[in-house]
């Protein structure tokens, strides 16, 4: 038996379309899974840290002294001046960033709250994303000029 | 005298016949191809040595031959009719692999799926031809250009065919020089193969270590006929990535891995003694392959122009062809094509992704072809 007859009667036509689809639909399955590995960590490494700060300030009465940086003694409530404090840090990342990036310099610089203030940054479209954990900043222009100034 | 003339009756220039010539021809191409050309030496060396061992003409009923019961041969052959050498350098595979690239770029894993589209072609193909289920099946998987699952499958289905499918994936391997740089220039334009690739974010050793456990979970959950491969091969990517078993790891992609395809290359070698290789069914397995192989390529690239549609970032198209499971000499190729275009282009970490999809896709193709033989 040959030809189409052959594949027919053999349920080839099934087959392969079915293989097909099974094949694909696993792998995309599979390549959606580990596009959230890294994002789920995160999520896990923010909450872990969260706990251990709080931990430690439960332990301590007293403040653990800062060190030396250029933030202000008394944080700004506004998001926009928050977000002009942040101006520099994005200089020295570039325009654009992974968002675990733009943390871990924040944390370094001793930033408050800084999971807090990202969100809140995503929140009011100063940060914007473009997948895969890649953001830009943007922070209106006149408000950068203030801070110049 | 009387035992002198049956001595040299005896003998292999008294017992060969063409057929064995011709494949002795061929093992020498092989061993040619391996040393000066250098193309996939560490495969195109033992089969073809193992062609020349397996076509030395000798006395039946002596226990030499690779298909008598009680020769040596046979008892290595075994490795290769249970599956169990294929199983074997998967888990090399797997602690050789680096996925990090794959992790970095995930949506690439559709290219992977896409090359795979040359296996359901082929198997239509096969059928057409008036191959029965069960073979049709163990030829079309030559398309995923993996020759470790093709002897897999072909041992489970067909093991009649394991010689000449054997060859033919081996060969399509190494000719990957040769088949797909034309396919890939004929496919896409000047401007597509100029498409520079952005750079793959840093994947942590976190992400890499939960990897393998979700891969063999999600993979063998979907084709648990694939257990034997996949399973070999995210467990050796675990030894390699979990840091605490280094020398595991070491062992299983140096040691373990060399010994299975030594073994697995000169016993497949030596089955295709001449009178089982050389039929009409070999040169159309030949055929097939070869048309199998140039499809999955082709699907690759012509998926990624696809996916070009929908993407705000264009892929370069070249990087479909890399979705074939011939690790890494597609990806290398890939490259290289990349870099005759554009020499500051390099697409070798992103080809690498495709490819190691690639494997992946090859393996669940293989179980869910036996599942549907189980079915038939």
């Amino acid at each position: 038996m040959y030809g189409f007859h052959a594949i027919s009667t053999h349920n080839g036509w099934a087959m392969a379309i079915a293989g097909a689809l099974i094949v694909f639909s696993g792998l995309v399955v599979l390549s959606t899974a580990i596009s959230q590995i890294h994002r789920i960590l995160l999520f896990f490494e923010n909450k872990y840290t969260g706990f251990r700060n709080n931990n430690k300030i439960q332990e301590n009465d007293e403040p653990e002294e800062q060190p030396d940086s250029d933030l202000p003694k008394e944080f700004p409530s506004e998001l926009d001046e928050i977000a002009c404090l942040y101006q520099p840090l994005i200089e020295e990342i570039g325009e654009t960033f992974y968002l675990s990036d733009l943390y871990k310099i924040a944390k370094e610089n001793n930033f408050p709250h800084p999971h807090i203030t990202l969100t809140a940054f995503r929140d009011a479209n100063i940060l914007i994303p473009y997948g895969d954990g890649v953001f830009s900043w943007n922070l209106p222009k006149e408000n950068t000029v203030n801070e110049k100034e | 005298m009387d035992l002198l003339f049956q001595f040299l009756s005896n003998t292999g220039y008294y017992l060969a016949d063409y057929r064995n010539v011709i494949m002795i021809v061929v093992g020498t191409v092989f061993l040619y191809l391996g040393t000066a050309k250098k193309y996939e030496p560490l495969l195109l060396i033992p089969i073809g040595f193992g062609i020349l061992v397996g076509n030395v003409p000798f006395f039946k009923g002596f226990g030499l031959g690779i298909y008598e019961s009680n020769s040596v041969l046979h008892y290595l052959y075994f490795g290769v009719t249970t599956g169990l050498y294929p199983s074997i350098v998967f888990l090399g595979l797997g602690a050789m692999t680096d996925f990090s690239s794959l992790l970095a770029r995930p949506s690439l894993m559709l290219l992977g799926a896409a090359a795979q589209m040359g296996i359901f072609f082929t198997l239509l193909g096969a059928l057409g031809l008036g191959f029965l289920p069960k073979e049709a099946a163990s030829i079309a998987i030559i398309g995923g250009a993996d020759g470790p699952t093709s002897i897999f499958l072909t041992a489970k289905l067909a093991p009649h065919l394991i010689g000449p499918i054997a060859i033919a994936a081996y060969s399509y391997m190494a000719l990957i020089p040769v088949i797909q740089p034309p396919i890939m220039r004929l496919l896409t334009s000047r401007e597509e193969r100029l498409i520079r690739m952005p750079e793959l974010r840093e994947v942590s050793k976190k992400e890499r270590i939960i990897f393998p456990g979700i891969a063999v979970i999600l993979c063998c959950f979907l084709a648990p006929a694939s257990i034997p491969l996949l399973g070999t091969f995210f467990f050796g990517n675990f030894l390699k990535e979990c840091g605490v078993t280094e020398r595991l790891a070491q062992t299983a992609r140096t040691a373990i891995i060399d010994t299975a395809t030594i073994l697995l290359g000169l016993t497949v070698g030596a089955s295709t003694q001449g009178d089982v290789f050389l039929t009409p069914k070999s040169v159309l397995i030949f055929v097939l392959g070869a048309v199998a192989f140039s499809i999955a390529t082709a699907s690759g690239v012509i998926f990624a122009k696809i996916m070009n549609f929908f993407l705000k970032e264009k892929i370069n198209p070249l990087l479909g062809a890399a979705g074939v499971s011939a690790v890494p000499g597609s990806a290398r190729e890939v490259h290289l094509v990349g870099q005759s275009e554009d020499p500051e282009n390099f697409l070798l970490m992103h080809a690498m992704a495709c490819n190691s999809s690639g494997v992946i896709g090859s393996a669940i193709c293989a179980g869910i072809l036996w599942s549907f033989m189980i079915v038939l």
